[in-house]
């Protein structure tokens, strides 16, 4: 059998890596783009599955333009919050409270709005509050060293008690009590139409997207981040301040969470002091979806933002197709997905 | 409290003789006992035999998912998936037991198994989301607080789906609703707290005197180290896995029979407890260090906090930030006394 001449065996080897070279190409061409192609076959999915009632893009169509500026006002400032969260996953750290932050940044804005406050002093307290719960997260991680998931674990539960004790007692968020009236011009951020339909809250979340997007590619920020995530020992001894990014990071994070707030205070006219709750998922499942290795060091925020508008697609389509009852098990079953593809894609072994 | 500051005085004597799990015990139980009669100090008919008997009773369901929770801790893992467990548990045991074919009403009609078979069939299911965990954690390497997230989603999504998103309580046999009701003769203890006491008893001797219990702690010291030495990381962590879904399942159960109904929404945020519960008692995420018995401390130091919390007069809506506040603390206190300790 072994009669092969060293140039064939040669030749052989050289054949065997051109394949091997090829196979990671096509590897790497995948993991670049299929979020782009699940994002297509999702829209697709849903383009279809109902064209028996309705016609291409009539009303209740998925491609209906209402729906659709429907579909991104709910989700771009989530896109934010999980573009966001990436820095921190690349990281290797994790914030579990952004659900109760959200929800708190919406209660304090609601509640500057009902008490009198014109839009901008709410919205900058609001988005200083978002500042001060970064703080205290960070703080907890990389001053007090207790382990991120705990620590954020405590805050969740303190950011989601003080909201419920803004409150008042009886009523389920901050919205008109008896004499004292939401003014309507509380949707106007998040409703009125600015340009194509969109409001003011989505072009402003595209442009925390957009700086986001850059920061991770371009500044020293990003490399910072994916450098602790990938060996954190080895990035504090080459000069980087790990503390410092580190809780840069939890802040962004904190104040994107507090950025959707009040998006979704003025989208609903109230402060909903649970509206967050379970927000962690979402966008953890967006980070998964999104290619972010799980021990850190590689991710991409871009495409966690597509990920993102997946799974609002995902979330909004399914309610046309199947009963909300089965939203749930689909979220958890789309993670466990994500987490294999995931796996499968960037793998740690 | 005695014992504690006598540890710390007469360090060689007492401190080497009790290991840093039972100091941080009895820290917790030193604080225990504080807290308890600073509430009968300031508290109106706060020490009454009723009260104090309530304050061991009334968690009992989170001190029985809190036994898998502070195992899977000890090793460095997060089970979050509980509360879901516990729903899917009580609303499948329902579903499989509900007479088959008796009204128009889809939420009536259930499978018509018998009651063992049900509910044996129900806490096979348990089993599989911890198999599931098990399965992504241990085999694909994915952070168990990203899995256990998903499980938790899928298994309170099969309970939603499964009554859907509302509950079942109808065409039940009588006998489902026996055990979860049942009390002690003479008292008001409900058999549920008895199966608390005697799973902590048996977990306790699992953790301090079997081979199985001990590497528990190995693995969470230096998963590593206790791979090359032969112990079978894998199939350890499988096991408490399934464990801890098993005991969630199980609290799934009696609750469902207390109540007669299995309800989708029921035992939201008790994973959130018990981890809460297993922080108090003095576990540690960074692996290696906690116990059964200190988890149980703590989830008494919570019902001291919550009683006192109503006998206040505070609104229920101070729960979330007082745990958050008794947890932080805990965890600085017991970080602050082993370093003392140590150093």
């Amino acid at each position: 059998m072994n009669q092969m001449t060293p140039s064939e065996e040669n030749m052989n080897m050289e054949n065997m890596a051109l394949q091997q070279s090829q196979s990671e190409k096509i590897r790497a061409i995948i993991k670049r783009y299929y979020i782009y192609f699940v994002l297509a076959l999702v829209v697709a999915v849903f383009s279809v599955v109902r064209l028996d009632e309705v016609e291409w893009f009539a009303r209740g169509h998925f491609l209906n333009p209402n729906n659709i500026i429907n579909l991104l006002r709910i989700a771009v400032p989530i896109m934010t919050v999980a573009g966001a969260f990436t820095f921190l996953m690349i990281a290797e750290y994790i914030d579990l409270s952004i659900g109760s932050a959200l929800s708190l940044a919406g209660v304090v804005f609601a509640w500057m709005i009902l008490n009198g406050f014109s839009f901008l002093p709410a919205f900058l307290v609001t988005m200083f509050v978002g500042l001060i719960m970064g703080t205290i997260n960070g703080f907890l991680v990389i001053r007090l060293n207790i382990t991120p998931v705990i620590a954020t674990l405590i805050t969740l539960s303190l950011y989601k008690g003080i909201a419920l004790l803004i409150v008042p007692a009886g009523f389920s968020g901050i919205k008109s009590i008896g004499e004292q009236k939401m003014p309507a011009w509380i949707n106007n951020y998040a409703r009125e139409d600015v340009i194509f339909g969109l409001p003011m809250a989505f072009f402003l979340a595209i442009v925390v997207i957009v700086v986001l997007v850059v920061a991770q590619r371009k500044t020293l920020l990003g490399k910072y981040s994916a450098a602790i995530g990938g060996n954190a020992t080895a990035a504090e001894l080459s000069g980087i301040n790990r503390i410092k990014v580190v809780w840069i990071l939890y802040i962004i994070v904190a104040v994107s969470a507090a950025l959707a707030g009040i998006a979704r205070a003025s989208f609903m006219s109230m402060g909903d002091p649970l509206t967050g709750d379970g927000m962690e998922l979402w966008v953890i499942i967006a980070v998964m979806l999104g290619g972010t290795r799980f021990s850190g060091g590689e991710g991409n925020v871009e495409k966690t933002v597509i990920a993102a508008l997946i799974i609002i697609v995902i979330t909004v389509g399914m309610l046309t197709v199947i009963p909300a009852y089965w939203q749930t098990f689909a979220l958890g079953a789309v993670l466990l997905i994500a987490v294999v593809i995931n796996h499968q894609l960037v793998g740690d072994t | 409290m005695a014992t504690t500051e006598q540890g710390q005085t007469q360090k060689p004597s007492i401190s080497s003789r009790i290991g840093d799990e039972m100091y941080i015990v009895l820290l917790m139980i030193g604080v225990l006992v504080f807290l308890v009669v600073a509430a009968a100090l300031f508290i109106d008919g706060f020490f009454q035999g009723q009260t104090l008997v309530n304050l061991v009773t009334n968690n009992w369901y989170i001190v029985i998912i809190g036994i898998g929770v502070t195992f899977l801790l000890i090793t460095g893992n997060f089970d979050l998936s509980t509360g879901g467990v516990i729903a899917m548990t009580g609303v499948l045991a329902v579903y499989f037991s509900q007479a088959a074919n008796v009204s128009q009403n889809e939420l009536a009609n259930g499978l018509g198994l018998p009651y063992g078979v049900a509910v044996i069939l129900a806490l096979l299911c348990a089993m599989g989301i911890g198999a599931l965990n098990a399965f992504f954690v241990v085999r694909l390497k994915v952070p168990s607080i990203i899995v256990t997230l998903g499980t938790m989603m899928v298994a309170r999504g099969i309970a939603q789906v499964v009554t859907q998103g509302a509950q079942r309580n109808t065409s039940l046999p009588d006998v489902f609703g026996i055990i979860g009701n049942a009390q002690i003769p003479n008292t008001t203890i409900k058999y549920s707290v008895v199966v608390m006491i005697v799973l902590i008893i048996i977990a306790f001797i699992f953790e301090r005197k079997t081979v199985q219990g001990r590497r528990t702690y190995f693995i969470g010291a230096n998963s590593a180290a206790s791979r090359l030495s032969g112990v079978n990381v894998t199939r350890h962590l499988t096991f408490l896995f399934i464990l801890s879904s098993l005991l969630a399942g199980i609290t799934g159960l009696l609750l469902a029979s207390e109540f007669k109904a299995g309800v989708s929404s029921r035992a939201m945020g008790y994973e959130f407890d018990a981890l809460v519960v297993s922080l108090l008692g003095g576990v540690s995420i960074a692996g290696g260090f906690g116990s059964v018995l200190g988890m149980f401390v703590g989830a008494l130091i919570l019902s001291t906090v919550q009683s006192a919390a109503t006998g206040l007069l505070l609104s229920p809506d101070w729960q979330f930030t007082l745990k958050a506040v008794a947890v932080f603390f805990a965890i600085l206190a017991q970080s602050y006394v082993l370093k003392r300790r140590q150093g």
